[in-house]
């Protein structure tokens, strides 16, 4: 038999060859520089000893587009696009690969699929096949089904071949036809529209995409929030007492109250009942649970918060760990491991670090724990976990920074949880109530290996009993004031995009990068931010991300100030805020102004497409149903749109130049 | 005639509430012709009770519409106790325990028809958008919706109440004296949202008075519902206007932007 494997990428393909062949390869050149041909015999349980062809793809080798009569963006009209013919095309960039298959197919029997196992990676296999039909028709097709290269797992998934899932297939070409469709509508209808009103937006396209819109939403949303917030005062009571040379800091059962006289009625009512009576003391054990199993949405959030990255840059280092064979496959939503899985085989290839192998070492000899279960388990992707040790010279400094908190997340996840004991002290104070909490650390366990986590005692407390009365040493009445909240950082928006259905765990970084390179969104350092007080949505205008790509990509966009707010903070290592644009609030305030049900700023209508692409991956429904369900909807916005572009035209004058009432 | 009405006024009084003129039961038992069985005519004379104004000449015996002391409002005495029972109406009801700020946010979001479920925003149904739901992947927001449906949009606003939230009424007695009322024990029918403007309630003797405040707890006041429905309907109309009204006061810098 003579076999075909085709992986996405020419990493995992040259890995998987390697682990087949056990190093005993050939390496041959094609038409393209970034794909190889490796070849050697391998004995499948399928087919026999075979002699096999190993190759890859490099992502996508086809893409959806329009036909040349709807390429021209002036006729015909925007609205055409939400009915007119689309079909799939081999990019030139991509003929050389497809070719390639297309010739190696016409030698094989058989076609093995060996894409990253998601969705993207089914789709990617389906255009794997066609391409491998041109050359040979009746070519038999196989999916491997793995998560990470490391030797005993390929094993296993080479004798365990299955097939390609064609429903997930249909979920992405449903995703691509919707993605199509309306991107290419609303960029042409809005930037046309508004190319009239001169200044920034006479050169610009003003881009539009499903997902990117609700993303750029929640960052105006809060941007407003900020903006209109009252700061209002508030009054407390605290009270204190000293015992045995140690000071008991109680706090109001109450809380605070946002009205000073009341507050003065009960503090009164507690200093004229003079003493305090315990009411309870209780003490019990507690713990810090050990952290879930790490899923992409997790890993994200952490990243952008504790590695000094982006989520986009995050991702890109953990795919290159993954091409590398050092962690699983990035892109999960599980958060639990299997049953199965010989989770200490994994820790004890740890030891040989000089950071953590001793806790590694530990694990083994009788601290291990099993990891907790969480509810989320994806059916395709363990979570991520390190597969083999990489040792800190072959990483890069931020590839170093991600394996090691991978690494540090897995053995927590194998560690016991943190323990400490607890105490509760209550005290009634004339009628009101008051509760002192303390904790002492007993063990901390996980906390030794996952340094991103503190869990330190409290202040210790005095000894009370029950019943025991006292005059307290102070009580206060004190007076605050409520705060704004910040502007929303990414791992804040990676939260509202994941609770909003809005991508998936794959592609949300992408938009958010997509919404800060169209200028809608510009990213600031917390703290670094200068007078709050009198910022307008000009901030960081005209600090546009290098590399905008695209038609009409006029730089140096109008506005006034910009750039210096940011400019002086790139670089530093303080957390990101994102704040938008005059331009980002004007289309998100110019749509919900339409006053429609599914302003195209709120995340319901991507959110219900999303489910939609879920219920074809279970067979509930089918993709054309969705497809036509889907554009129906958003063709009906479309046309609400331009019924009352004036209102959104408004909006851009308002707040991209400055014209009130106009 | 059959009934007399002091025996319905009796037996309205022996229910808790506050016993009504012999003239306006009267009129009631005069209004209903035939005459309805005495249950079904005491039930009314309560419901009407409940959703009238108290301070209305002539609803009430004179006997019963005992009054608050004259200085009860005083805000030099810094603790005093009522002598006898008052019955009352709420005219007005805050929660302390939020910032005016927070409460304006949640109703603009409820005028914009949608709430937030932790980090999520779900869209409040409208009453005619149902058809747009499509049977597929909208089931589960349909079911986060199904509670608040009953309530309709209104009730969103009145999420789970908290153990240590801290209430302010207005009351006021028969003779229309009004006075603060502060939650000194949580009770539990008091929050906003299921407390209504116009509601009855009885305080009783011996209830502390603290600077004019009257200090309730779930053992010192009896709540009997009802409602004003002209004055709930105008409470709720204005109370978006009088929250932002009133975290402006208190935030002298927004004044001085003005």
């Amino acid at each position: 038999m003579r076999i075909l494997c085709v992986a996405e990428k020419n990493s995992i393909s040259k890995a998987v060859a390697s682990i087949l062949s056990g190093d005993t390869y050939q390496t041959r050149n094609t038409g393209n520089q970034y794909v190889k041909n490796y070849t050697f015999d391998f004995n499948f349980q399928q087919w026999g000893p075979s002699s096999v062809t190993m190759t890859a793809v490099s992502g996508h080798i086809t893409t959806l587009d329009v036909t040349a009569a709807n390429k021209h963006w002036e006729h015909p009209p925007p609205e055409t696009l939400f009915t007119c013919p689309v079909r799939f095309v081999t990019p030139e960039d991509k003929q050389s690969i497809a070719d390639n298959i297309a010739s190696q197919a016409r030698y094989c029997q058989a076609l093995c699929i060996w894409t990253d196992c998601d969705r993207e990676g089914e789709f990617i296999g389906s255009s794997i096949v066609d391409a491998a039909k041109k050359g040979n028709p009746r070519i038999q097709v196989k999916r491997a089904h793995f998560s990470n290269i490391e030797p005993a797992h390929i094993m296993q998934a080479v004798s365990r071949l299955g097939e390609l899932d064609y429903k997930q297939v249909a979920a992405v070409a449903a995703r691509m036809e919707l993605d199509l469709r309306t991107g290419y509508a609303f960029t042409r209808f809005l930037t046309l529209g508004l190319r009239p009103l001169g200044g920034p937006l006479s050169g610009n396209t003003i881009s539009y995409g499903s997902c990117q819109f609700p993303t750029l939403g929640f960052v105006v949303d809060r941007y407003f929030k900020v903006k209109s917030f009252v700061p209002e005062p508030f009054w407390s009571i605290k009270v204190s007492h000293t015992k045995d040379g140690i000071t008991a800091n109680f706090s109001w059962f109450r809380n605070r109250l946002f009205d000073r006289a009341s507050v003065i009625i009960l503090y009164e009512r507690c200093l004229a009942a003079k003493r305090a009576t315990v009411k309870k003391v209780q003490e019990k054990p507690t713990k810090k649970w050990k952290p879930l199993p790490l899923t992409t949405i997790e890993f994200q959030k952490v990243a952008t918060r504790l590695l000094q990255m982006t989520g986009q840059q995050a991702m890109s280092v953990a795919e290159n760990l993954y091409n590398k064979g050092f962690i699983s496959y990035p892109r999960t939503e599980t958060d639990r491991f299997d049953k199965g899985m010989d989770l200490q085989g994994l820790v004890r290839k740890q030891i040989p670090s000089d950071r953590w192998g001793r806790y590694a070492n530990d694990l083994l000899n009788g601290a291990f724990q099993r990891p907790r279960d969480g509810r989320h388990d994806d059916k395709a992707h363990p979570p991520i976990h390190p597969v083999t040790f990489a040792a800190p010279t072959v990483l890069n400094d931020q590839e170093r920074r991600v394996y090691e908190f991978v690494v540090r997340r897995f053995l927590a996840c194998c560690s016991d949880d943190a323990k400490g004991m607890a105490t509760d002290i209550e005290i009634e104070y004339g009628e009101e109530r008051f509760n002192a909490h303390g904790i002492i650390v007993l063990e901390r366990n996980y906390l030794d290996v996952y340094i991103y986590d503190k869990w330190s005692d409290s202040a210790e407390l005095p000894k009370f009993t029950i019943g025991e009365r006292f005059e307290p040493t102070e009580a206060l009445m004190t007076e605050g004031k409520t705060a704004a909240p910040g502007y929303l950082t990414e791992a804040d928006l990676i939260a509202l995009m994941d609770a909003n259905g809005i991508g998936t765990d794959a592609t949300m970084a992408e938009h958010i990068q997509k919404i800060q390179e169209r200028e809608y969104v510009c990213a600031v350092s917390r703290g670094n931010r200068g007078n709050r007080g009198n910022r307008g949505a000009n901030e960081g205008d005209g600090d546009a991300p290098a590399g905008r790509g695209g038609r009409g990509g006029r730089r140096g966009r109008g506005g006034r100030g910009g750039g210096a707010a940011d400019g002086g903070s790139r670089g530093s290592n303080s957390v990101k805020e994102f704040i938008p644009t005059r331009l980002g609030v004007a289309l998100i305030q110019g749509f919900d102004r339409m006053e429609f049900d599914n302003s195209l700023g709120k995340p319901f209508l991507r959110k219900e497409f999303e489910a939609k692409m879920k219920a074809i991956c279970e067979a509930r429904t089918t993709k054309d149903a969705v497809v036509r369900e889907t554009l129906r909807q958003y063709a009906d916005v479309f046309s609400i749109s331009q019924e009352r572009f004036s209102v959104l035209k408004t909006a851009c004058r308002e707040y991209v130049f400055d014209q009130h009432g106009v | 005639m059959s009934v007399s009405a002091t025996q319905l006024c009796i037996t309205v009084q022996a229910q808790g509430l506050p016993r009504p003129a012999d003239s306006w039961a009267t009129s009631l038992i005069q209004s209903r012709n035939p005459a309805p069985p005495f249950p079904a005519l005491v039930a009314t004379a309560k419901s009407r009770l409940l959703a009238s104004d108290w301070t209305t000449a002539g609803l009430l015996d004179a006997n019963s519409t005992i009054s608050f002391p004259a200085n009860i409002a005083s805000a030099n005495v810094q603790q005093t106790r009522l002598s006898h029972n008052v019955y009352v109406q709420v005219l007005d009801i805050e929660n302390l325990s939020k910032s005016r700020w927070e409460q304006v946010e949640e109703l603009e979001a409820i005028e914009r028809g949608e709430q937030t479920r932790g980090r999520e925003i779900i869209r409040l149904p409208t009453g005619n958008d149902d058809n747009e739901v499509s049977d597929i992947g909208s089931t589960q927001a349909t079911q986060a919706l199904g509670a608040t449906q009953i309530g309709g949009r209104q009730a969103a606003a009145n999420a789970a109440a908290a153990k240590n939230w801290t209430h302010r009424l207005v009351i006021q007695d028969c003779k229309g004296q009004k006075v603060f009322g502060l939650e000194l024990g949580r009770i539990d029918r008091i929050s906003i949202g299921s407390t209504n403007i116009g509601e009855k309630a009885l305080i009783k003797a011996g209830t502390s008075i603290a600077r004019g405040t009257l200090l309730l707890e779930p053992t010192n006041c009896q709540f009997f519902g009802g409602k004003v429905e002209v004055w709930q309907k105008d409470w709720l109309e204005k109370r978006l206007g009088r929250l932002k009204e009133a975290a402006a006061v208190s935030d002298p810098q927004a004044n001085a932007r003005r």
